[in-house]
C-alpha cells in the first residue's frame, strides 16, 4: 500500500489547500494518510481558525476566483480527510509553545511530537512538506 | 453513443480533488465488473480520472464530451479477475483470431465484457453478451459455429468458454490475452 507522509506547518488559506488536496487526493487511491500539523499549520485543524483561513496579502482578488470555480471549503476537505481515514497529528511542542489544547483541535486529531511523524514516515512512499 | 451503465454519479460543478474523492466514495457500492458513469465539468477530471484508474486498478473505459459535460465510464475490477490463470483448454493468440476472420470458415467472435466496454471499442460483428448475462442468453448463440470468446485480459473469456463447454458447445475458443492488445479493426457503437 502506498503511504504518504505530509507535514503542514503553514497556516494561510492557500496552505491547506495544498495540503488537503494532496491529502484527500491520496486517500482516494487507497494510500495512507498521515499530516503532521506544526506551528502555523495548527490552524489548518483549529475549529475555529481552519473555517477563517486568511489569504497571502495581496491575493484577496482570488476570492471571487474560489466561489467561481466552485471549490470546496477548508471545513469540507477537512471532513472529506476524516471519513477517508487521513491520520492528523497536531505538535505537541507548538501546542505547549501557543497554549492550545487537543480538545481546540477537530474531532479525531491526534496529539504526537517528532518521533510520532518520523515514525509514520519511515517507511513513506512520498514525503510533502507544505 | 448510448452507454449502459450501473450507477451514475454526479460530480458537475465540482472541482479537484473532489471528483477523485466522490468518485472512490462510490466504487464502494458497485459489484465487481460493474460499471459506473460520473459526469464531470472539471476539465481536469480526464486527466485525474485515468490516473485515479492506474492507481487503483479498477478499468478507466473511455470517456464522451457532452457540451460541458464529461461523462467518464471505470468499471469496477476485482482482484480475482487480475489473476491471470486460465482453465479452459482451448485458447487461440489474437494473431490466430485475426486470421480465423479473414478465413473461408464462418466464426462467431462472442465478447462477454460490459456493454459500456463493448461501445467504446469492439471488433466488427463481435456480439456482446456480457459474462453475468451468459447463463440466461447462452441459447441465442449458433452451436454449429465455432465461437471466439473475448474479453479484456483473457479472463473472463476464460469463465465463459467454460461455461459453454458445460452447456454443450463444442466448439469454443478463449482468446487470450484479449482487447486490452488488440491490434486488428474496431468499432465503437454509434
Amino acid at each position: 500500500m502506498t503511504k504518504v507522509a505530509i507535514i503542514a506547518s503553514n497556516g494561510g488559506l492557500f496552505d491547506a489547500y495544498k495540503v488537503f488536496n494532496i491529502a484527500t487526493a491520496a486517500a482516494s487511491i487507497d494510500a495512507e494518510v498521515g499530516i503532521f500539523f506544526t506551528f502555523e499549520g495548527l490552524n489548518l485543524i483549529h475549529k475555529d481558525a481552519h473555517k477563517k483561513l486568511p489569504m497571502p496579502a495581496g491575493t484577496e482578488h482570488f476570492q471571487e476566483g474560489f466561489q467561481r470555480a466552485n471549490v470546496p471549503p477548508i471545513e469540507e476537505l477537512v471532513s472529506m480527510a476524516k471519513e477517508l481515514d487521513v491520520k492528523m497529528i497536531a505538535c505537541q511542542m507548538t501546542m505547549d509553545v501557543m497554549n492550545l489544547e487537543k480538545e481546540q483541535f477537530v474531532e479525531g486529531t491526534d496529539v504526537g511530537g517528532a518521533a510520532t511523524f518520523l515514525n509514520f514516515a519511515r517507511d513513506a512512499n512520498i514525503t510533502l512538506t507544505f | 453513443m448510448q452507454v449502459t451503465v450501473n450507477r451514475v454519479v454526479d460530480c458537475k460543478g465540482l472541482t479537484c480533488p473532489m471528483p477523485v474523492i466522490r468518485t472512490k466514495k462510490e466504487i464502494n457500492n458497485l459489484e465487481p465488473g460493474e460499471v459506473m458513469e460520473i459526469q464531470a465539468t472539471d476539465k481536469g477530471s480526464k486527466a485525474d480520472l485515468k490516473a485515479w484508474s492506474e492507481s487503483t486498478g479498477h478499468e478507466y473505459i473511455g470517456s464522451i464530451e457532452e457540451g460541458e459535460i464529461i461523462k467518464h465510464y471505470i468499471r469496477k475490477v476485482s482482484q480475482e479477475e487480475q489473476k491471470t490463470e486460465t482453465k479452459h483448454g482451448e485458447v487461440v493468440s489474437l494473431d490466430e483470431l485475426l486470421q480465423n476472420l479473414k478465413g473461408e470458415e464462418k466464426i462467431t467472435v462472442l465478447d462477454v465484457r460490459e456493454p459500456a466496454e463493448y461501445a467504446f471499442g469492439h471488433i466488427p460483428g463481435a456480439i456482446n453478451i456480457p459474462l453475468g448475462e451468459l447463463e440466461e442468453r447462452f441459447e441465442e448463440l449458433n452451436q454449429e459455429e465455432p465461437i471466439h470468446v473475448i474479453c479484456r485480459t483473457g479472463n473472463r473469456s476464460d469463465l465463459a468458454a467454460q461455461k459453454l463447454t458445460e452447456k454443450g458447445f463444442h466448439h469454443v475458443k478463449n482468446v487470450v490475452p484479449g482487447m486490452n492488445d488488440w491490434k486488428g479493426p474496431t468499432e465503437k457503437t454509434k
